[in-house]
């Protein structure tokens, strides 16, 4: 429809007042609001704040870990505040910052007039500790802002460049993993093979740039293979990331990173990849992480499992 | 019959009615043929002129009537006329040639000695026509329905010689953000009125109702047709991947949950009966469709799957006042649309969990040329602000159009009064809040059933949302200006009516 908002609006202003209490008669009678439709009422009338994360409706319902890292460690983290939440399968174009995840908070009222708005992954922490039933308890408290050293810093670049490319390579421009792929990403999208090529396309290609552009160039081969990423680099740095972190790790004596008492955001973020590694690559990336440090970043790993997943066997139902 | 005598002129389809050999022998040089349309003609020889880049298989299909001798008695001059006019109409809707080129000429054809004396006449008849270009460039504004936008267009014709055209369209508009097809068109059977449509398309569009855009990308194979009496059919099977994507930060929860991937795969069978007097200002006549879509059964396969009918009636009559003969232009007239989705289960079951429908499949309704008095998509089940659309609804209007004073019934001004109403329901379970035994979001073929009853019967759950106003109306030929004051009457909580003025632009209204 044509009606420019502008001219609505100077119309609103320019009301005369006879017009205005015309207008004020109108509606005659307001009745009842109209039930939202079965798909909408399913999804989103949930009593539970709602993390849209990737995920597979049957994992979903049974809160098992998420297939992305990214979505991994907001869930691993909210899973270790006492916020009692639930997961929803979703994609990115349902996230308001383009990425997934992000939380919606229950309707505040049964009408469905309003609903609170979205909550992007940075303020997910913040909302936890707002909402949780045992916020005067701070045995669960995480520190949300961990003013994270210049040592921490370098520790973290292994996790968000190292081994998330070493992530992105083996995934979406590895063959041997092109099923794994498909299953993850693009048959939950659509049924139809066309759709699922054109996505796969795009997330190969969406990968291999942000390798190159996160390393600044210095992976790049001339090779057409593996979008003109070089792998042999990109896994060498992972070893090597890999390494320094069981060393990191195995050096604290509490068993989570930095000698902290709880594990929090950094464990969280080694846990996303090392966890997704070794249960979807068990022979390439996930050997590696096992084998670093003598087995120190599997023994995180299996800590992290057992604190934020206790009594998970670790087995998804099948499809 | 020496004289050759010509009657030419335009032949096109869209005039109401097109002089036939009989009516244009009343006037002209031709009311000689009045008294000889008994006499016993045939012809010997047809000649199409002009037709440079046309196929001869083309022709041939055109002016085998008139070229065949069916009559057993022979034939006489009017058959032969007539047959030529039927298949002069016939050519010109092929649009290929120009509307004024057309000219047939007919003379007698000379006897050769060693033939037998007869009184036969032979004939040759000669065609005239001229082609129209056959690559068209165009740039301009187009109004479709609530939205405004700027198009180019290119369009070769005929391009094998067959009548075939190949149309390329990029637009951008006021909602559709960028929106491109090519669609190659072609007559079967060298019958216009038989046509075969490939389309391909990709087009991203802004639904403010409901915060979101939505991408489309796919194809569609059309075969329209038109009826002995002139009603329209199209069935097209189509293929889209749509994407809903770019939510608004405000968007609501519902939105949210349907973002992301779908594919539609369906069959879609269209009727169209119109009998009004002038399609952007009826005043007489009446006009009938129906849409009926089958998506995801069976064979079609995609992500979504359901059955969706619409039926759309209106009609108009002129109001005649006291003691007058001229045409008042004064009508009323009325209209009412009804739809229905019914989720299916996927494959070929007939029963089996079946998925509740999505925003994009969803009916909307509300707008200016619409249900009137309410924002675009501003009736139905709303989430906070957006307009989430409904699986059932009905709509109806009456209105009177009046000529202005001074402006006279001729013109396409006219004042109106109307009263429209609609409701707009979704489909759901009803079942009582944190009732969590609904596993996942398939319902069986039982709960939909009862589903779509329980939608249809609250359709007249209490008295529908109604508007009424005044306004005036401007057809233009191109497209139908409306400008109202209207005001809700009812309206449930969260639909989206408006007071005061409201301006639509349309080519389809209630």
């Amino acid at each position: 429809m044509l009606v420019s908002p502008s001219c609505s609006v100077s119309w609103r202003f320019g009301i005369p007042r006879p017009l205005q209490q015309l207008f004020d008669y109108f509606p005659l009678r307001a009745l009842d609001p109209n039930a939202l439709p079965e798909r909408s009422q399913c999804l989103t009338s949930s009593d539970l704040p709602t993390l849209y994360v990737f995920s597979t409706e049957s994992d979903a319902r049974l809160g098992l870990p998420s297939f992305n890292p990214g979505c991994l460690k907001w869930q691993t983290l909210l899973r270790l505040s006492s916020l009692p939440f639930r997961i929803l399968p979703s994609t990115n174009h349902a996230s308001p910052t383009g990425a997934l995840p992000f939380l919606l908070p229950p309707r505040t009222t049964s009408t469905s007039t309003s609903s609170p708005p979205p909550v992007p992954a940075s303020q997910l922490l913040a909302y936890a500790q707002q909402h949780s039933p045992s916020t005067k308890d701070n045995s669960n408290k995480i520190d949300l802002d961990p003013d994270l050293g210049p040592r921490a810093q370098a520790y973290l670049s292994l996790v968000t460049l190292s081994l998330r490319n070493a992530w992105l390579c083996a995934l979406y421009l590895d063959p041997s993993h092109a099923d794994l792929l498909a299953r993850l990403y693009a048959r939950p999208a659509s049924s139809s093979r066309a759709v699922q090529a054109a996505l796969l396309a795009q997330l190969r290609a969406a990968a291999a740039e942000q390798i190159v552009t996160s390393t600044g160039g210095m992976v790049v081969t001339t090779s057409a293979a593996a979008g003109g990423v070089d792998e042999e680099s990109v896994y060498r740095e992972a070893r090597e990331a890999m390494e320094a972190l069981a060393g990191m790790v195995g050096e604290s004596g509490t068993g989570w990173v930095f000698g902290e008492a709880r594990p929090g955001v950094f464990d969280a973020g080694l846990f996303s990849y090392t966890h997704l590694m070794m249960e979807f690559m068990g022979e390439g990336l996930g050997r590696m992480v096992s084998e670093s440090g003598k087995g120190e970043l599997a023994r995180h790993r299996g800590r992290m499992l057992e604190a934020a997943w206790p009594g998970w066997d670790g087995k998804r139902p099948t499809e | 019959m020496a004289a050759a005598l010509g009657f030419g002129g335009s032949n096109a389809p869209d005039k109401p009615n097109p002089p036939s050999a009989a009516h244009s022998a009343h006037h002209g040089p031709a009311h000689v043929l009045d008294e000889h349309r008994l006499t016993p003609a045939s012809v010997s020889s047809l000649e199409v002129h002009g037709a440079t880049n046309t196929r001869r298989s083309l022709l041939d299909h055109v002016f085998q009537p008139v070229v065949e001798d069916l009559a057993p008695g022979g034939t006489t001059l009017g058959q032969v006329l007539d047959r030529v006019a039927l298949a002069t109409k016939k050519l010109a809707r092929f649009d290929i040639f120009k509307e004024e080129g057309f000219g047939v000429f007919l003379s007698e054809a000379p006897r050769t000695e060693s033939a037998p004396p007869t009184d036969r006449t032979e004939l040759d008849i000669s065609i005239r026509v001229k082609e129209k270009s056959r690559l068209v460039f165009s740039a301009g504004t187009d109004f479709g329905n609530a939205e405004g936008s700027a198009y180019t267009n290119a369009v070769a014709r005929n391009i094998f010689g067959g009548a075939e055209t190949l149309s390329v369209n990029a637009s951008t508009g006021t909602r559709t953000r960028s929106a491109y097809n090519a669609t190659f068109s072609t007559p079967i059977n060298g019958n216009p009125d038989l046509r075969l449509a490939v389309e391909a398309l990709r087009s991203e569009t802004q639904k403010p109702w409901a915060s979101h855009d939505e991408q489309l990308t796919g194809g569609n194979l059309r075969l329209a047709w038109l009826s002995e009496n002139d009603d329209s059919h199209t069935l097209s099977y189509s293929s889209v991947w749509r994407q809903l994507t770019g939510l608004s930060a405000t968007a609501s929860p519902t939105v949210r949950a349907d973002a992301g991937d779908s594919l539609k795969s369906s069959v879609t069978h269209t009727f169209t009966r119109d009998r009004r007097d002038n399609p952007m200002l009826p005043q007489s006549g009446y006009l009938l469709r129906t849409v009926s879509e089958l998506a995801g059964w069976g064979l079609l396969q995609g992500d979504v799957s359901f059955a969706k009918t619409e039926v759309e009636a209106s009609g108009a009559l002129p109001v005649a006042l006291p003691g007058r003969t001229a045409k008042s232009g004064i009508s009323v007239g009325a209209g009412l649309r009804l739809g229905v989705l019914y989720p299916l289960p996927s494959g070929f079951a007939l029963t089996g969990p079946a998925q509740p429908s999505r925003i994009n499949d969803r009916f909307q309704l509300g707008g200016p040329l619409g249900v009137r008095g309410f924002k675009l998509g501003g009736l139905g089940p709303h989430d906070g602000a957006d307009s989430v659309g409904g699986d059932v609804f009905a709509a109806g209007s009456v209105n009177a159009l009046l000529p202005l004073p001074r402006v006279g019934a001729d013109s396409p001004l006219r004042l109106q009064l109307f009263a429209n109403t609609g409701r707009l329901v979704a489909l759901n379970r009803k079942s009582p809040k944190g009732n969590e035994s609904r596993e996942g979001l398939a319902m069986g073929s039982a709960t939909v059933f009862r589903g779509v009853t329980s939608a249809i019967n609250e359709l007249t759950n209490g008295p529908p949302s109604l508007a009424a106003g005044v306004g005036l109306v401007y057809a233009h030929p191109v497209a139908r200006f409306e400008l109202n004051f209207s005001l809700p009457l009812v309206l449930r909580r969260g639909e989206e009516g408006r007071k005061g003025l409201q301006v639509g632009v349309g080519i389809s209204f209630l």
